[in-house]
């Protein structure tokens, strides 16, 4: 399943994935995303949604066929470069102690960081009021953060890992009105303004205000586009 | 019997049992369901113990190094056995590796407490290497377990931390550096913590048996501080090694966590 005319960023091939327990969530998937694009992915809950996006990270690995990254099987790539590329923002927000500093620094500590130079705090706190947080300062304790606070401060220091895709597990559904109007808008301002490729797994109905999104559906391990 | 010891006859030994029933007696009344566990643990420590008195009598009297290792390995394979019946975690598979490591690890410290420490001659002498290396694989053996037990655990239970900072670049090793840390931290504090009670709150084995045999207290304090700091030793070594070994198990190719 591919959408009309583009090369794929983010694609699926033949794709099978069972959990050990048996249950079939992907059946000889095809899934094609070209790059810059916003697909919209829909299903009922336990369809496999959040699976599909952790096989493109490969923190789960498919019993049959291949994951690619801009044609290339995601398995040949090193998994750190892979995750950078591709950031993978899980459903519960998880965040480690100590203040949001230390926090959005994070991925900074990892050899995968390499010589990257660290945003300051003048670039970190202009970060964090793109996405709402303005009011809260540096030195916070993360774990004093509501849900949508963790989820935004999440989502600030995947970006800063400066991805190529993002993929975002049910961003919004923990969370209060002004924290998902802040995530969905930095989403598309990603794809809008960077060039990057977002998926965005969601059961509810979703209208993104700013992209015309790519749409499609898991149901019974299969997917179908609904709007391509 | 030895001229310094007082001789304890069958009987009296028997006597001993009144602690066991008293184990049991506490067991019934407080409904603890520990009374089959206490019956095969008394018969099992008569039973092991005779055994070993018996073997060491034999390897004493045969007095070679081969059967001095072979008897050494045999313990190790026990007591890594034993570790891992109390370890819960079945998702993993860890027995060679843990086999190996301790039997290498808890040997090279035995080896360096007989040879070089005591300076036994030589330094496999069954009088003094067994019996060392008893004291270390009994010791590493809970560390090992109690860290393996809490690496595997805290793997679980902070999965989603895991997985956050693989998300962000990490490897293997660098998203479970703080699990590790506290699954080694686990496994090494009760043996710190024996070295702060040593002497004021507990009088240890090692030297309460060479002032009953009737050695100088001192010469026995000098043997029982060589036994507190290998067994700190051992169980660092231990414990480190064998976590950061196993922690790679814990992950498969690609760097994707096994345990969630």
């Amino acid at each position: 399943m591919s959408a009309p005319n583009a090369p794929a960023h983010l694609a699926l091939e033949g794709v099978r994935f069972a959990h050990c327990a048996g249950r079939l969530i992907l059946d000889n998937a095809d899934l094609a995303v070209p790059r810059g694009a916003f697909l919209l992915l829909t299903g009922a809950s336990g369809a496999g949604k959040s699976t599909l996006l952790r096989l493109f990270c490969r923190l789960e690995e498919p019993q049959a066929g291949a994951v690619r990254l801009s044609g290339q099987d995601i398995t040949a790539l090193p998994p750190a470069r892979l995750r950078r590329a591709v950031a993978y923002l899980q459903q519960t927000p998880a965040v480690i102690a100590g203040s949001l500093r230390e926090n959005l620094l994070l991925p900074f500590r990892f050899k995968a960081a390499g010589n990257e130079p660290r945003p300051d705090d003048t670039a970190l706190a202009a970060l964090l009021e793109s996405l709402a947080m303005g009011d809260a300062p540096l030195t916070q304790e993360a774990a004093t953060l509501s849900v949508g606070q963790r989820q935004r401060l999440c989502l600030a220091r995947a970006l800063l890992t400066r991805p190529e895709a993002l993929l975002l597990d049910e961003p919004t559904s923990a969370l209060d009105p002004e924290s998902a109007r802040a995530v969905l808008a930095a989403a598309e301002s990603f794809c809008l303004d960077g060039g990057g490729t977002v998926v965005l797994v969601s059961h509810a109905e979703f209208a993104p205000a700013r992209v015309a999104p790519l749409c499609a559906h898991l149901e019974n391990g299969r997917l179908a586009w609904t709007r391509a | 019997m030895d001229a310094g010891v007082i001789d304890i006859a069958p009987w009296r030994l028997a006597l001993a049992l009144v602690f066991a029933l008293a184990a049991g007696g506490c067991s019934l009344a407080l409904k603890l369901n520990l009374g089959r566990d206490i019956l095969i643990g008394t018969v099992r420590t008569f039973a092991q113990l005779f055994l070993m008195g018996w073997v060491l009598g034999l390897v004493f009297a045969v007095d070679s190094p081969w059967l001095v290792m072979g008897l050494f390995l045999i313990m190790a394979t026990a007591a890594a056995h034993t570790a891992r019946g109390r370890i819960t975690e079945k998702a993993i598979t860890y027995a060679l590796p843990m086999y190996a490591s301790m039997a290498a690890v808890y040997l090279l410290v035995t080896i360096t407490v007989t040879g070089a420490i005591i300076h036994a001659e030589p330094w496999w002498k069954p009088q003094y290497f067994l019996p060392i290396g008893g004291m270390v694989l009994g010791n590493s053996m809970n560390s090992v377990a109690v860290a393996l037990d809490r690496l595997f655990s805290d793997l679980r239970a902070r999965a989603a931390v895991v997985e956050m900072k693989l998300c962000l670049g990490a490897d293997a090793a660098e998203a479970s550096a703080d699990e590790v840390r506290a699954a080694v931290r686990a496994g090494m504090i009760p043996s710190i913590n024996s070295m702060m009670a040593v002497g004021l709150v507990s009088l240890p084995g090692m030297m309460t048996g060479q002032i009953l045999g009737g050695s100088d207290p001192t010469l026995a304090i000098r043997y029982q501080i060589v036994v507190m700091l290998m067994i700190v030793g051992a169980t660092a070594l231990g414990s480190s090694i064998l976590t950061l070994i196993i922690r790679r198990r814990c992950f498969a190719p690609g760097d994707r966590p096994l345990l969630r």
